[in-house]
């Protein structure tokens, strides 16, 4: 993109704060949050439990393996982690959370969301640890998604 | 230039005077009467309709924007529809209209309409309705794909169908009920069905999210569900579909799309199985041929995506396009799709009408883009295929209970424009340690061609059959666009949408079916590799491109051209097990690309965002030389582009407006244009 093109954008969105930190790469953002899905956020037993939640709640329109249906975006693989990545978990939880089930919304309580946003993030292929991940905001305010695993620090 | 001609409004209304007046004093004679835009056309700068025309072409003659001038586009306004609804909705997918200067959409999660003035986005009137528990229970919820325009040179009205399933027809200069329309404004599209919703108007399973479509003083309303891969009863309410007077309000015919007793096509549900079916409607869009006379309904599966020994039999309509006679209902013809629809193929997309000459010999046709990424084309006065559509053997399957059709039809031309089988030759092969993990991800699903059948899931394998195509690969609802000039059609596809048709026996209290779909393996398969899902390392299993895409000439049956469309992926660009390799541009899967033609470019945005070190995060809206392929510009949007773009002109300058939304950002209306004293 030529410089031209790219400030005309900018300030046709007028969004400095939309880009702001965001620039060049993720770093900018992740750098200020404490932790990435690669940091073992979630534990194996809470992804069993959001296993459950997600095949009784959210696979009927998502699919069993997260593909999507026609109406319905798929939860995991490059389309889900693209549009997400670069985002926190709080971001995910709170679109859950706010949106779904989308016949039914707000049926589901926090711990039930993140149950299967640990569900989510083992079907991606993120890594379990021994803690679980927690339905505090704050907590989940700074863990970065990130679709690619990070470079170890030099 | 023809964005100069774009008439100002007075200008258009007094042109509407005059063909208002004529089509009023011949109303009632086929031959002549006026369109439902009633002068507003494309070709003077509108969009009157939701795919530009009532004939699904997505094409405009519009060239002020060029390949040129494309990457030089800036923001005009933007729209945002948060407050539309009672929260931000993130799922955007209406493309608006514009007649008279004025854009028409809906937005927001409780499907408010809106018109804004044209030129700087002002909201000019909100129309709103609050549904309750009956919205609330709706199976096709948020703002819906839009709406449409009538007018008979006097009055202006905008029609839609709420999530609750009822038709309103507003004043489009107020936005108030148009009180002479129904009850108040409003026609319950629950009732007056031929059919008793069940179980009662509240909870009763039937909507549309689709734009109503409206010719000849006719408005057609489709029918959908909720996702049927994993339904509770084989038994469901039917998607019958109606013609209303666009007037008053009455209904003017209904056609059974599942046949009734005693009417051709029943027997072709075995065992009286047509009397408890449902589904088989249609959630996508509706064409209209103004000038024939002729209305064509791509037509969805029956209950049970994936299983249908419940319905054994050809099951028509289902997956069938079916032409009918727009002021009777009446079926002129249909061709069945796929026969006993297990692989919810549907038909997504509106099917488009082009004008062609194929041996010399001009064809009026109808082409439909399907999921499983093939073209059929039709003549569509006759229905009679334009090249031969053989009946070929296909697999049958081995689920308890199922019945299977013998052969499947498959068209002789044109070529497949995206994939739509699976096998090892088609799993990814960057290095020998990526195509190994994904050669043992593949190993536990059966692979084969299209129409590979479902499988019951075994934890020990096949866990289901892979396949590319089935809900949500090809084409999907935003369909198509025809270049009239050329005779070309343009389509986006996805060729990495894997799904798997595993089938499990439910549990009585989630479903009476005897088969849905499901797992016999927990789900997060990644097996240790890294990757979850049907991924190695991040990566889908299968080769890129992932979506593209297509020019198909239409005269000859060709693929002209086709290219990968949309940036490579940040979790394919930034992988660690590529680094070194030169991967060139993959595409993005996804749904939700529309294109639109004009008279230079073929217009469409990235369904994901992506982050480069060359620009900020964002999704690209590009443009393509609509000759070539080449790409020739493209802007950068805040999110993916969830929506077919439209495109008008008014005050002598073109806009683009395109739909943004999707992964935390929420719904956006972004319309474009040229920097001032740019390029005239």
């Amino acid at each position: 993109m030529t410089r031209r093109i790219r400030v005309a954008i900018l300030t046709s969105f007028g969004a400095v704060a939309f880009f702001a930190g965001r620039t060049g790469s993720l770093n900018a953002r992740e750098s200020v949050l404490a932790k990435t899905v690669w940091d073992s956020v979630y534990s194996v037993a809470q992804a069993a439990r959001g296993e459950t939640a997600y095949a009784k709640g959210c696979a009927r329109c998502h699919g069993a393996a997260l593909t999507g249906g026609d109406q319905s975006p798929p939860l995991a693989g490059s389309a889900f982690l693209g549009n997400w990545n670069g985002q926190s978990l709080v971001d995910l939880q709170q679109r859950i959370k706010t949106t779904m089930p989308s016949d039914s919304i707000g049926i589901y309580d926090a711990k039930f969301v993140t149950d299967v946003v640990a569900f989510m993030l083992k079907a991606n292929g993120f890594p379990a640890g021994d803690a679980e991940l927690s339905n505090d905001d704050a907590t989940l305010k700074d863990i970065a998604i990130r679709a690619s695993r990070p470079a170890p620090p030099n | 230039m023809l964005a100069c001609l774009s008439p100002r409004r007075s200008i258009a209304l007094l042109a509407l005077v005059l063909v208002g007046s004529s089509a009023t004093a011949q109303s009632g004679n086929p031959k002549t009467a006026a369109p439902a835009s009633n002068g507003f056309t494309t070709a003077r700068g509108e969009w009157p309709s939701y795919t530009g025309d009532a004939r699904g072409s997505r094409y405009s003659p519009l060239d002020q924007i060029s390949g040129a001038n494309f990457s030089s586009l800036e923001v005009a306004w933007r729209f945002k529809t948060d407050s539309l609804g009672p929260r931000p909705e993130f799922k955007l997918e209406s493309t608006p209209l514009m007649v008279g200067g004025t854009i028409y959409t809906t937005g927001g999660t409780g499907r408010a309409v809106v018109a804004l003035d044209a030129v700087t986005g002002a909201l000019k009137w909100t129309h709103k309705e609050d549904e309750g528990p009956r919205g609330a229970a709706a199976p096709r919820q948020l703002s819906g794909r839009g709406l449409a325009y009538w007018t008979d040179g006097r009055e202006e009205r905008i029609l839609y169908v709420t999530p609750g399933y009822r038709l309103l027809a507003l004043d489009a200069k107020t936005g108030n009920l148009v009180s002479s329309f129904g009850t108040s404004g409003a026609v319950d599209l629950k009732t007056d069905i031929d059919q008793e919703i069940l179980p009662d108007l509240t909870t009763g399973e039937i909507g549309y999210q689709g734009a109503p479509v409206v010719g000849r003083d006719v408005v057609v309303i489709g029918a959908a569900f909720r996702e049927g891969t994993a339904p509770k009863s084989f038994k469901n309410n039917k998607g019958y579909i109606r013609g209303f007077d666009v007037r008053t309000g009455k209904r003017l015919w209904t056609f059974h799309t599942i046949p009734k007793k005693g009417e051709p096509g029943y027997e072709t549900w075995l065992n009286g199985s047509a009397e408890p079916a449902g589904n088989t409607g249609v959630w996508s869009q509706v064409t209209i041929d103004e000038d024939l006379g002729l209305v064509y309904l791509p037509v969805e599966s029956p209950t049970g995506d994936y299983y249908g020994g419940h319905r054994p039999g050809n099951d028509l309509y289902g997956e069938s396009l079916v032409c009918l006679d727009l002021k009777t209902g009446a079926k002129k013809w249909h061709y069945q799709l796929v026969h006993h629809p297990i692989w919810d193929f549907d038909i997504p997309a509106a099917p488009v009408l082009g004008d062609i000459t194929v041996d010399g010999r001009a064809i009026k046709a109808v082409a439909v883009p399907t999921k499983q990424g093939i073209l059929y084309v039709f003549d569509r006065v006759t229905g009679k295929p334009v090249w031969p559509i053989e009946e070929k053997p296909v697999e049958k399957g081995e689920v308890p209970g199922e019945w299977y059709s013998p052969t499947q039809p498959m068209p002789t031309k044109p070529a497949a424009y995206a994939k739509n089988g699976t096998s090892i030759d088609d799993l990814i092969d960057f290095t020998p340690e990526l195509r190994a993990q994904a050669v043992q991800v593949a190993s536990r699903y059966k692979l084969g061609p299209i129409f590979t059948p479902p499988v019951v899931s075994k934890a020990d394998g096949p866990l289901a059959t892979l396949a590319r195509g089935p809900t949500n690969g090809g084409s999907n609802w935003p369909g198509g666009a025809f270049d009239p000039e050329t005779h070309t059609f343009y389509v986006a596809s996805s060729n990495a949408a894997a799904v798997v048709l595993g089938l499990v026996q439910p549990s009585k209290d989630r479903s009476d079916m005897d088969w849905v779909a499901g797992s016999a393996a927990p789900a997060g398969r990644g097996g240790g590799l890294g990757g979850g899902g049907l991924a190695v390392q991040g990566l889908s299993i299968f080769k890129p491109p992932y979506g593209t895409i297509t020019a198909i000439n239409l005269d000859k049956g060709e693929i002209a051209w086709q290219v990968p469309h949309g940036e490579t992926p940040d979790a394919v660009r930034n992988n660690e097990a590529l680094k070194g390799l030169n991967i060139p541009r993959t595409g993005q899967a996804g749904f939700t690309v529309g294109t639109l033609v004009t008279k230079t470019l073929v217009i469409a945005g990235d369904p994901q965002v992506t982050t480069l070190t060359t620009r900020p995060r964002g999704a690209m809206l590009r443009a393509y030389d609509k000759k070539s392929g080449a790409e020739v510009g493209s802007v950068l949007l805040p999110a993916p582009i969830s929506a077919s773009p439209m495109t008008y002109s008014v005050g002598g300058k073109q806009y683009i407006i395109v739909a943004v939304s999707g992964g935390p950002y929420s719904g956006e209306f972004v319309a474009l244009r040229l920097p001032s004293g740019g390029p005239q």
